[in-house]
C-alpha cells in the first residue's frame, strides 16, 4: 500500500488509532508500518494520545439533575403569558441587554417629544389649505384691484381730457 | 461510509432512528418517551459539555438547558437527522456560545485556570500510592489543558469522535461543515495533541 503520510491520506492514521479500520485495511497498514519508520512512530504516538484521553474520566452525574429539569419544565408550563413573552430575554448577557434597553429608551424619548409637539390633525392641515386659498383669493383681489385702478385712472384721464 | 472503515456503527444508526421515533412520540405528548430519551442521553450530553467547557457546574446548567430546549421544541420537531445529531447540535451550540461569551468577558483563554474538579478514580483491587495519585493528577491536568488549547471546532470534533464514537457524517452535521472538513479538523487536532501529549505514554 502507499504510505498514508506521503499520499495525502494522513486521516487513515486517525482511523487506525480509533480502531475504525476494517481487518483488511488494518493488516495492509500494519504490513506497511513494518517498513515505514515514519508511520510507525506516528501511530505509536497517536496510540499514546488515545491512551491519555482514555484516562480522562468525566465526573459523576449530579443526583438531582432530573428533578431540577422536571421542576423547570413544570415551572415553564405554569408561566403566565407575560412571563413567556419576556423569557427569551432573561438569559441574555448584560452587554446584549444594554443596547436593547438604550434603543427602547431612545424610541420612548422620541415618542414623548413628538407627543409634546402635538400631532398633525386633519383640522390643522385643512386650516393650512384654507390659509393658502385665502392668500390666493387675496392675490386675485389685488390683481382685480390693480386692473380696477388702472381702468379708473384711464377713465379720469379721459374725463379730464373731455 | 468510508472504504476500509468498519461498518459496526450501522447498529448505532438503527438505535438512533429509534430515538427519533421516541421524540416523535414526545411530540404527540408522551412524557414517558421523553424520560427514556433523557435516561439514555443524559450522561453523554453532560460529559461532552463538561469536557468542552471544563467546569462541572456550568456543564450541568448547560445540559439542563439542552434538555429544556429539546422538550420545548417538541411540537416543531421533524426527524430530518438522527436524534443524537440534533441533540449534540443543540449541546455544541450552547457550549460554544458559552465559551465565546466567557472568553470575551475574560479577554483571554483560561488555560491556566482549569477548575480542579477531578473525577474520582475508580480503583478496583489495589489502592495507588499518594505519589501515583499525584502523577496521575498532574498528567490528567496536562491532558485537560491540551484539549482546552485546541480551537473550539477541533475540540468539539475530537470529543464527539473520541468519547461519543460519532461518525464523520454526524460530526459534520453537528458542526455544519463537510465530511472532508471534519476529517481534516480531526487530523489536525490529533496532531496537535500528539505534539503535546505523546511524551506522556500511558497514564
Amino acid at each position: 500500500m502507499n504510505c498514508p503520510l506521503a499520499s495525502h491520506n494522513p486521516e487513515m492514521l486517525v482511523d487506525y488509532a480509533a480502531g475504525q479500520l476494517n481487518s483488511e485495511s488494518r493488516c495492509a497498514f500494519e504490513q506497511h508500518m513494518a517498513d515505514c519508520a515514519s508511520c510507525r512512530a506516528t501511530a505509536a504516538e497517536q496510540a499514546a494520545v488515545w491512551s491519555a484521553l482514555d484516562a480522562w474520566e468525566a465526573p459523576a452525574l449530579p443526583a438531582d439533575f432530573d428533578r431540577r429539569l422536571y421542576g423547570r419544565i413544570d415551572q415553564g408550563a405554569r408561566l403566565s403569558w407575560w412571563e413567556r413573552l419576556i423569557r427569551p430575554l432573561r438569559p441574555m448577557p448584560l452587554r446584549a441587554v444594554l443596547p436593547l434597553t438604550a434603543t427602547a429608551g431612545l424610541l420612548l424619548m422620541a415618542g414623548l417629544l413628538l407627543e409634546h409637539q402635538g400631532p398633525v390633525t386633519p383640522a390643522a392641515s385643512s386650516g393650512r389649505v384654507v390659509r393658502a386659498e385665502q392668500v390666493e383669493r387675496t392675490l386675485d383681489d389685488l390683481d382685480l384691484l390693480g386692473q380696477f385702478n388702472s381702468a379708473s385712472s384711464s377713465e379720469s384721464k379721459h374725463s379730464h381730457a373731455l | 461510509m468510508e472504504p476500509g472503515v468498519n461498518t459496526d456503527m450501522g447498529v448505532a444508526a438503527v438505535a438512533l432512528d429509534y430515538d427519533a421515533e421516541l421524540m416523535l412520540r414526545v411530540k404527540e405528548g408522551d412524557g414517558i418517551s421523553f424520560g427514556v430519551l433523557l435516561e439514555k442521553h443524559r450522561a453523554p450530553v453532560i460529559h461532552f459539555i463538561y469536557r468542552l467547557v471544563q467546569e462541572q457546574a456550568i456543564a450541568e446548567e448547560l445540559s439542563q438547558e439542552v434538555f429544556l430546549r429539546v422538550y420545548r421544541s417538541r411540537s416543531s420537531y421533524e426527524p430530518t437527522a438522527k436524534f443524537k445529531t440534533w441533540l449534540f447540535r443543540i449541546a455544541t451550540h450552547l457550549a460554544l456560545n458559552w465559551l465565546r461569551d466567557e472568553k470575551h468577558e475574560r479577554g483571554q483563554e483560561r488555560l491556566d485556570d482549569i477548575s480542579p474538579d477531578l473525577p474520582v478514580r475508580q480503583v478496583s483491587d489495589r489502592r495507588p500510592s499518594v505519589e501515583q495519585e499525584l502523577v496521575y493528577e498532574v498528567k490528567l491536568r496536562e491532558v485537560r489543558r491540551a484539549v482546552a488549547a485546541l480551537p473550539e471546532k477541533q475540540r468539539a470534533a475530537v470529543l464527539m469522535h473520541k468519547y461519543e464514537e460519532m461518525e464523520y457524517t454526524q460530526i459534520a452535521k453537528v458542526l455544519g461543515c463537510s465530511e472532508s472538513a471534519v476529517k481534516s479538523l480531526l487530523f489536525r487536532a490529533y496532531e496537535t495533541l500528539r505534539a503535546r501529549l505523546a511524551h506522556m505514554g500511558t497514564i
